[in-house]
């Protein structure tokens, strides 16, 4: 048995999720897909020993099937690199199979460990920042300072939207992707062509201003 | 806490010198064991153990409280809640170095206040006949005595005997405040092992290392001062309560005790506070849990 096999567990239980969800049960049931299967599932209390109390436990396997979401994302088409879009598409993906879960799942992540205060913004945040920043490193994104961060900020809120979306319509969740990129690329555009045009302003502004002697 | 305590009576006699640096007796015998600060070869720590045990009184109650402020019972009780004994159906428990059944008592009133749970079990074993005798009485005021839910059995939790103790037998197999005074810490990770069934619990409540420099400088200053004082005040005695504190910073700390129960074979959660072992009062004692997969 090597060290890690309590992570080997977790792996073996990420299969059972779309079955049996988030739960204890999932876990407990990791033992008897091992090589030399148990007869029975895990104890309540082996599985407490191994993955944390109550809750604690399933925060675990939520976080355990978070990681392997983000592993999905650099899975490359066959021939060529991996864009935004491909990853994120990757991800949304991934889901499906537990989609029914997913609320509950959010829910528990949200949950604050210690009971205040009621909800717990951070950990949904976290999620979607983390999966824009994925996509944007295995697109291999150069983007440099303030464009850093509205790319990931975009790439946030897009994808939050997308996933929202898929939760209460699964089909249409690729197709709504696709239209916020296409938006975000065309808001991007547009917010270039607004700068350059008060460039343009300010510019001819300064030269009328220079040419009547004001200053 | 209580474990060492109960060394106390008679500890001071076997364990003059107590001080002495630990390299000085370890060249001449080749298997030692710790006695505090002082290395004693193995045989000896045994049977130091075991004098000192036999000949204990019931007034370590007392001590127990006085020295730890009554904060050990809190930790056994948080101990035995993390374990929900009862809560998916009977287990099986085995709670070695339990003498005085104060494990076994929590395990099965939590199983029956909790879950209305009349059938686990718990098998208290300890090396010694007095600290049985004095769990045996003290189960007599309750309602489990005479029921199959305990029993006592007198045997060394390094060598359990194997036809009454036999292979893949417990769900839940506890030592609380016990295997820092075993000889050979490997030795009851590999019995432990043993006895228990695939899918078996061993949990493990034992002092352990303080983190946070000034709580440990505090935990330090009470412990080497306050505890041997205390000693002299209560029991007359102050050199088994160095023996107590020295035990206690001879036991190795939380992340090197882990990989031991690994090397036992046991699978525990990750490798860090929180997972396969949760601190106490930021590591004045510490919950080691683990599971025997194969």
């Amino acid at each position: 048995m090597t060290a890690n096999s309590s992570t080997r567990l977790l792996k073996l239980a990420l299969p059972l999720v779309s079955q049996h969800g988030f739960t204890r049960a999932a876990l407990a049931r990791s033992v008897l897909h091992l090589p030399t299967p148990h007869p029975e599932p895990l104890s309540d209390t082996a599985v407490s020993a191994l993955f944390g109390r109550g809750d604690l436990a399933r925060k675990t396997l939520l976080r355990a099937w978070l990681d392997g979401g983000v592993e999905s994302m650099h899975s490359r088409p066959p021939g060529g690199g991996v864009s935004v879009k491909d990853a994120l598409h990757a991800r949304l993906a991934y889901n499906e199979p537990v989609l029914a879960h997913l609320p509950e799942a959010f829910a528990l992540l949200a949950a604050p460990e210690s009971g205040i205060p009621p909800i717990d913004p951070i950990p949904a945040l976290k999620h979607a920042a983390r999966i824009a920043d994925e996509a944007c490193y295995a697109a291999g994104d150069q983007s440099l300072r303030l464009s850093w961060y509205t790319r990931r900020a975009s790439l946030i809120g897009i994808y939050s939207a997308a996933e929202l979306h898929q939760l209460t319509s699964p089909q249409t969740a690729h197709s709504f992707l696709d239209s916020l990129l296409s938006t975000s690329a065309k808001i991007e555009s547009s917010v270039e062509d607004v700068k350059l045009f008060s460039s343009y302003i300010f510019r001819s502004w300064a030269g009328i201003i220079r040419s009547k002697d004001v200053l | 806490m209580q474990r060492s305590l109960r060394l106390l009576p008679r500890v001071h006699r076997l364990a003059r010198g107590i001080n002495t640096p630990a390299s000085d007796s370890s060249k001449s015998t080749p298997r030692t064991a710790s006695f505090g600060f002082r290395t004693v070869p193995e045989e000896e720590k045994e049977s130091l153990v075991k004098n000192v045990f036999d000949s204990v009184a019931s007034s370590y109650d007392l001590m127990n409280d006085a020295s730890s402020l009554g904060v050990h019972r809190l930790w056994k009780d948080t101990f035995v809640s993390t374990l929900r004994p009862g809560k998916k159906g009977p287990l099986r428990c085995i709670d070695v170095a339990g003498g005085t059944g104060d494990i076994a008592l929590r395990i099965l009133d939590h199983a029956r206040e909790k879950y209305a749970d009349r059938e686990t079990t718990v098998e208290v074993v300890d090396i010694n006949g007095q600290m049985l005798k004095e769990g045996f009485r003290r189960f007599k005021k309750t309602m489990y005595h005479n029921t199959p839910q305990i029993s006592f059995h007198e045997a060394n939790a390094q060598e359990l005997t194997p036809t009454q103790f036999t292979d893949n037998t417990y769900d839940l197999y506890t030592i609380a405040f016990g295997i820092r005074n075993c000889t050979s810490i490997p030795d009851v990770l590999k019995e432990a092992h043993r006895v228990l069934k695939p899918g078996g619990t061993f949990a493990c409540l034992e002092f352990s290392r303080v983190n946070n420099p000034l709580l440990s400088l505090a935990y330090d200053q009470y412990s080497f001062t306050m505890i041997p004082l205390m000693g002299t005040i209560l029991a007359g005695d102050r050199a088994s309560y160095q023996y107590l504190v020295e035990s206690i910073r001879k036991f190795p700390p939380q992340p090197e005790f882990a990989n031991m129960i690994r090397d036992a074979g046991f699978t525990t959660g990750k490798h860090v506070d929180g997972g396969a072992w949760t601190d106490l009062w930021g590591g004045i004692a510490c919950i080691h849990t683990a599971v025997k997969l194969a």
